[in-house]
């Protein structure tokens, strides 16, 4: 799976473990209310599963300035 | 997770509501925490000539989107700070937002003012964020009242005020416990201010921007030190984790019960103020801070 982290865009790269998008998020150490999860242009709850072919993008909310 | 009121598959879970929402039902959900925020603290009419503060942060973005949306007579006002890196894109953001949404838009660019943030980075001494936040309030003020609008719009969220809160009560700084709120009344040389997005979220205005297609700056100011408030944000972030809805009840609950009393005590020792004799701002000093720092920028 593809993860790419916004503003940066930076790319991680998971592997087979992270099988839900909060298990994603607690891996990047983000509360689910810190950040958007985008996959295919739709907005994933906590609870929705993941795959190993996705591309999942993350925006983190906080703003700054 | 289902949507709470249509059953479809949920995009927006909200553990503070206890509840989850597909697009459709999710701006309904928005729009409704804006028009029990504009009603239970009467914020704005229908009648009102408002203008928005637009940064083209996600917040100014979005509030100006749902005050249109909801019929209001809305202007757009983007103050251009002349900062290197920031204010290119913050512009452009705000101007094609307001193009795509048909929202009227007025730029003011500060460094007609004399006043280009860089330069008063340079000559005053003072952290720049708080003369930045200074000149803007000032320009906010004066342009709403040298044009005729009636009340003042900002898109400070439930995450601003409750952090504001916090440090407020750290400091048990009466003055500004006294007037923290939503609403601010017009007053000599102040025009109504009015924050109709203090009961959603940071998270909740970020979803609302996605699922309109609003696009909204993420370049951080240079000169952000993400000091106090973004500290503070996050310790009340895990609060909210461990407790869901914590946020917007201590906001609500000091609203409703804690206000009042440092109203009074404020009453009894406020300063006074008076109008500026260059520009008539109030202020309880000789000349108010805005004609000091153009005196500074001045001399050569
Ligand atoms: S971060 Fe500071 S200097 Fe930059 S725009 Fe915000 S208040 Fe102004
Ligand atoms: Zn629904
Ligand atoms: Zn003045």
């Amino acid at each position: 799976m593809k993860v790419f982290i916004e503003p940066e865009n930076k790319e991680i790269k998971l592997t087979g473990k992270t099988k839900t998008v909060l298990g994603l998020l607690n891996k990047l150490n983000l509360r689910p209310t810190q950040a958007l999860v985008i996959r295919n242009g739709q907005l994933l709850t906590p609870d929705r599963r993941l795959y190993p072919d996705d591309n999942i993008i993350i925006r983190p909310v906080i703003s700054r300035g | 997770m289902k949507c709470r009121r249509c059953k479809k598959q949920a995009v927006v879970a909200l553990p503070g509501h206890n509840t989850a929402f597909c697009a459709e039902c999710y701006l309904l959900f928005f729009k409704r925490q804006v028009e029990k925020a504009i009603k239970d603290h009467k914020l704005l009419t229908q009648k009102d000539k408002i203008l928005v503060a637009i940064s083209g942060g996600k917040d100014s973005l979005a509030l100006a989107w749902q005050l249109a949306n909801l019929g209001y007579d809305v202007t757009g006002l983007h103050i251009d700070l002349a900062i290197p890196g920031s204010s290119e894109q913050a512009r452009e953001l705000t101007t094609s937002f307001c193009k795509n949404f048909n929202i009227e838009l007025k730029i003011l660019e500060i460094k007609n003012e004399g006043l280009a943030i860089p330069e008063v980075k340079k000559r005053i001494r003072r952290p720049i964020c708080s003369v930045c936040g200074q000149i803007k309030r000032y320009f906010f003020n004066k342009f709403a009242l040298d044009h005729g609008f009636t009340v003042l719009a900002t898109g400070h969220n439930l995450d601003d005020e409750v952090a504001r809160l916090f440090s407020n009560t750290l400091r048990w700084d009466t003055a500004h416990l006294s007037d923290q709120g939503p609403l601010l009344p017009a007053e000599n040389g102040f025009v109504r201010k009015v924050k109709p997005l203090y009961r959603l979220t940071e998270f909740e205005t970020a979803n609302l921007c996605y699922l309109v297609g609003i696009e909204y700056g993420f370049a951080p100011c240079p000169y952000s030190t993400g000091a106090s408030f973004t500290y503070y944000k996050r310790l009340l972030e895990e609060l909210e984790f461990k407790q869901p809805g914590r946020k917007l009840q201590f906001y609500e609950g000091f609203l409703n019960r804690g206000q009042k009393g440092f109203k009074l005590l404020e009453q009894k020792q406020g300063q006074e103020l008076t109008p500026c004799p260059e520009c008539g701002y109030p202020t309880s000093e000789e000349l108010c801070g805005i004609c000091r720092i153009k005196k500074v920028m001045e001399k050569i």
